[in-house]
């Protein structure tokens, strides 16, 4: 890279032309690009170079030497981004279910960047995902969002502290909490006790050092980042009722919230949108995908004005089949455009990485998939995934 | 519901059966009407509602045992389809269902599910043996599938993705479930909707019956011991069936009674079965014990093509989209080939029977209660993945019907058989196309 960098230096001294092939540009044109930022462009080009989206429009200048990809008749969108899943990790590692509140817990520590179901995510045009701890407890730790090929960690990850997971549910049969009850006055104790641990932390380091210094607490101070607003609240939810115990949480103690699964937060849609809070939704889910008006539930969200994600829950929903969550709130009600935001940009803003990823924009990364049909159709096949500009997934003959 | 309500079900049940048969020889006779009239306010299904026909006109029917006709009429009475083609004459005084620009089609038949096994009827977890059951009288296809309050007639949400019939079989828990039945999608009681009761031996192997016998201690801890055990019971079924043919004073036992069919091919035996080596184990316990058997799941089934093609096994494939079939909520992933869109294209190329189906678990298992409604959207993916249209639809009508052994019924557009008909408003293979409309035994009972 170093090397490839310092050449390509070189060649701008000498010839400026050498440019675009020592930066191997690549130029993709002829089909109808979804930006998703906006409307779509019929007959559109996109140049790469660098890894990132140089150029877009109805035409680009393609520089001497850039590989042209002809993709006439053809659908392009941003590469998919998953809200929310659990892979890369052993099934067995997302849940620290003796330690019902583990804000410390960092899927970091449990990643397996060659698990194979990064392999599933690409083969379905999925570049980046958010991928976190279960929700086997009231507070299970902090997801990351990375992408789901590349270089090794540094190359792939896109934010470390990529949202702390709370879970609604009374999941524990044995000791407490066992209610709903339960579990909304365990997470306000635990809020309370971080508010008393940040402000003994703050006297201490205010001057007033009386005794010996607080200890530190890896749990206090993972969910001090959420009430300091360095990351947010992703929490899993199913009912109205504890949908509205997080507004009520988040109003007592100001943090950002995003809401999963969110199977019935269409009941609240107006109560979320004052609120400015985000849903997370899963159509194809095992505990949704009941009834039509769960189904609707995106589209009520939508027209409320609640900016709407989908996710997999991968390795629940395989996650190459994103999309297919989108295809079903289309199906209820969704315009196409918007639909496509919610497994792209809106995806990577709830997700704090929409400076980088989900949607097709100069400057962004050149993450983008080519269909050979209609995006949203599942009879439509993925031809090419570009993750970082690089050709992360092709089509062979063989259908793979 | 009380024993009274039951009773008057039934009393029902069978005096419109007996109006109808009467009503088919006598038309014009006074009595039977009367008795109709009986039946209908005791909630029983009437024949007089089918006895007007019903024509769609005008849509593409794709009648799947022949090519797609545009601009073509089924012609629907007393539960039976009369007329199929482009030119046929409707009886006057029909009722006319206008379909330009409409797809019809026979309904979708799910050939696997646990729909209206509530998640605590699913399983008899007590004991992984258990073949005298009935999924049958588990059965509730009107309340919720699976904890939750109770809701009205779920069952409309298959129809709402053209479900016309189905298999509910107990779940995996068990290596030998009980037996798994037939029915329709519609009726006014369980009884009504039944095709047929005793419709399959339903049986599992690999992960999901000995997690289940891990957690409480006991045999089956192993593959070995699944099939040790199933190898086991067809013996002592085998010796039960010779005793009692020698000496019927013999007590009965009602799941020796069941193996017995099952050992005799009154029933085929459908045994769930991902992996390879469960796959292999099942062609052998089948040879074995001279089964007629149906694989369930079969994710590495491609392996087996030439030898399922040429023994005649049919396989029942799980929907793509939620892939582990599976109780367990993350399986271990070891366990199950990645899954693989071309599959279903592939068996049917190499001549396996090939059906999908939704394998749908009540609430809180993997694929949801109602999967089976997105059983068609669940095929599209194969028709993106190498598999012809016709085979695709096929795959969810005629092949299910076939295995099922019902195709005399259901699965096609052909005179004679069941009016089980869905109208699309647009291709079936497109995630837009909502049905519209869909009729059960020449009944109207879902519509959009």
């Amino acid at each position: 890279m170093q090397v490839a960098r310092f050449l390509s230096g070189v060649a701008i001294a000498v010839v400026p032309a050498v440019l675009a092939a020592q930066g191997d540009a690549t130029v993709i044109r002829g089909a109808t690009i979804h930006p998703a930022s906006g409307a779509p462009i019929r007959n559109g080009a996109i140049l790469i170079q660098g890894g990132k989206i140089t150029a877009i429009g109805s035409s680009v200048n393609a520089p001497a030497g850039a590989r042209i990809i002809d993709a006439t008749g053809k659908d392009i969108v941003p590469g998919f981004v998953d809200n929310h899943s659990h892979i890369g990790a052993r099934p067995t590692d997302l849940n620290d279910s003796p330690m019902v509140v583990g804000p410390q817990h960092r899927i970091l520590d449990a990643l397996d960047l060659a698990d194979p179901d990064f392999k599933d995510a690409i083969s379905g045009g999925v570049t980046t995902i958010v991928t976190g701890p279960g929700s086997g407890e009231n507070v299970s730790g902090m997801a990351i969002v990375i992408k789901t090929t590349g270089d090794g960690l540094a190359d792939r990850l896109l934010l470390e502290k990529g949202g702390m997971k709370f879970a609604m549910g009374a999941k524990s049969r044995e000791r407490y909490p066992t209610t709903t009850m339960g579990v909304a006055a365990n997470l306000r104790q635990y809020l309370i006790k971080t508010q008393e641990y940040m402000a003994a932390q703050k006297k201490w380091a205010d001057g007033d050092q009386k005794g010996t210094p607080p200890a530190r607490d890896l749990g206090y101070e993972a969910m001090s980042d959420v009430l300091t607003h360095k990351t947010y609240v992703r929490a899993h939810v199913h009912s109205a009722t504890d949908v509205m115990t997080l507004l009520r949480l988040k109003d007592e103690f100001g943090f950002d919230l995003t809401l999963h699964h969110s199977t019935e937060a269409y009941k609240l849609a107006p109560e979320i949108a004052k609120r400015g809070v985000s849903a997370v939704v899963l159509p194809l889910g095992p505990r949704i995908g009941v009834t039509d008006d769960a189904l609707s539930g995106p589209a009520t969200l939508w027209k409320a004005g609640v900016k709407v994600a989908m996710h997999t829950d991968a390795p629940v929903i395989n996650q190459k089949w994103l999309r297919l969550c989108a295809a079903i709130v289309m199906r209820y009600g969704v315009p196409e455009e918007e639909a496509l935001k919610m497994v792209t940009l809106n995806a990577a803003q709830i997700a704090h990485v929409a400076d980088r990823v989900g949607s097709l924009e100069v400057g962004k990364d050149a993450d983008l998939v080519i269909f050979d049909g209609a995006w949203y159709e599942p009879r439509s096949r993925v031809d090419m995934v570009f993750n970082s500009g690089k050709l992360a997934f092709e089509r062979t003959k063989e259908g793979n | 519901m009380t024993i009274l309500h039951v009773l008057r079900g039934r009393t029902a049940l069978h005096l419109a059966r007996t109006v109808s048969a009467l009503g088919a020889r006598r038309p014009g006779a006074r009595f039977p009407r009367a008795l109709a009239l009986g039946a209908l306010l005791l909630g029983a299904p009437t024949a007089r509602a089918q006895d007007k026909a019903v024509a769609i006109r005008g849509g593409t029917v794709l009648p799947i045992s022949g090519p797609a006709i545009p601009n073509g009429t089924v012609v629907m009475r007393g539960g039976k389809i009369v007329a199929v083609g482009a030119n046929v004459s409707i009886p006057a005084g029909a009722e006319i269902v206008d379909a330009r620009g409409k797809y019809v089609m026979p309904g979708v038949i799910d050939a696997a599910t646990q729909i209206g096994l509530e998640a605590t009827d699913q399983n008899e977890a007590s004991d992984p043996v258990t073949p005298g059951l009935r999924a049958f009288e588990s059965w509730n296809p009107f309340g919720t599938f699976g904890g939750g309050k109770p809701g009205p007639l779920r069952n409309k949400e298959l129809l709402a993705g053209g479900v016309t019939t189905m298999y509910p079989s107990p779940a995996d828990a068990t290596i030998i479930g009980g037996q798994g039945f037939i029915a329709k999608n519609a009726g006014p009681n369980v009884e009504a909707m039944l095709v047929r009761e005793i419709a399959a031996m339903d049986m599992t192997l690999g992960t999901p019956p000995k997690s289940a016998a891990r957690a409480r201690n006991r045999d089956p801890y192993t593959r070995m011991a699944e099939v040790a055990m199933i190898r086991a019971a067809l013996i002592k079924a085998q010796e039960y069936v010779r005793n009692r043919a020698a000496n019927p004073s013999l007590p009965r036992d009602l799941g020796n009674e069941a193996l017995g069919k099952l050992l005799a091919r009154e029933m085929p035996a459908r045994i769930q079965a991902n992996s390879a080596t469960d796959i292999r184990s099942a062609l052998r316990l089948a040879e074995e014990f001279n089964l007629q058997l149906i694989i369930d799941g079969g994710a590495a089934a491609y392996e087996f093509r030439d030898e399922l093609a040429r023994r005649k096994v049919p396989v029942v494939l799980g929907q793509v989209s939620h892939p582990y079939v599976s109780n367990e909520e993350i399986p271990d992933k070891q366990d199950y080939p990645p899954v693989d869109e071309r599959l279903a294209g592939r068996l049917t190329a190499a001549g396996v029977t090939t059906a999908i189906a939704s394998f749908a678990r009540a609430f809180g298992t993997l694929a949801p209660a109602v999967s089976g409604k997105w059983l068609l959207l669940d095929a599209s993916i194969a028709a993106g993945y190498g598999m012809a249209d016709a085979d695709v639809l096929k795959a969810v009508t005629l092949v299910p019907a076939t295995i099922l052994g019902i195709a005399d019924r259901v699965g096609s557009l052909e005179v004679g058989k069941d009016a089980d008909v869905i109208v699309l408003d647009g291709n079936p293979l497109s995630v837009k196309t909502w049905v519209e409309r869909a009729y059960v035994n020449g009944e109207l009972v879902h519509q959009r």
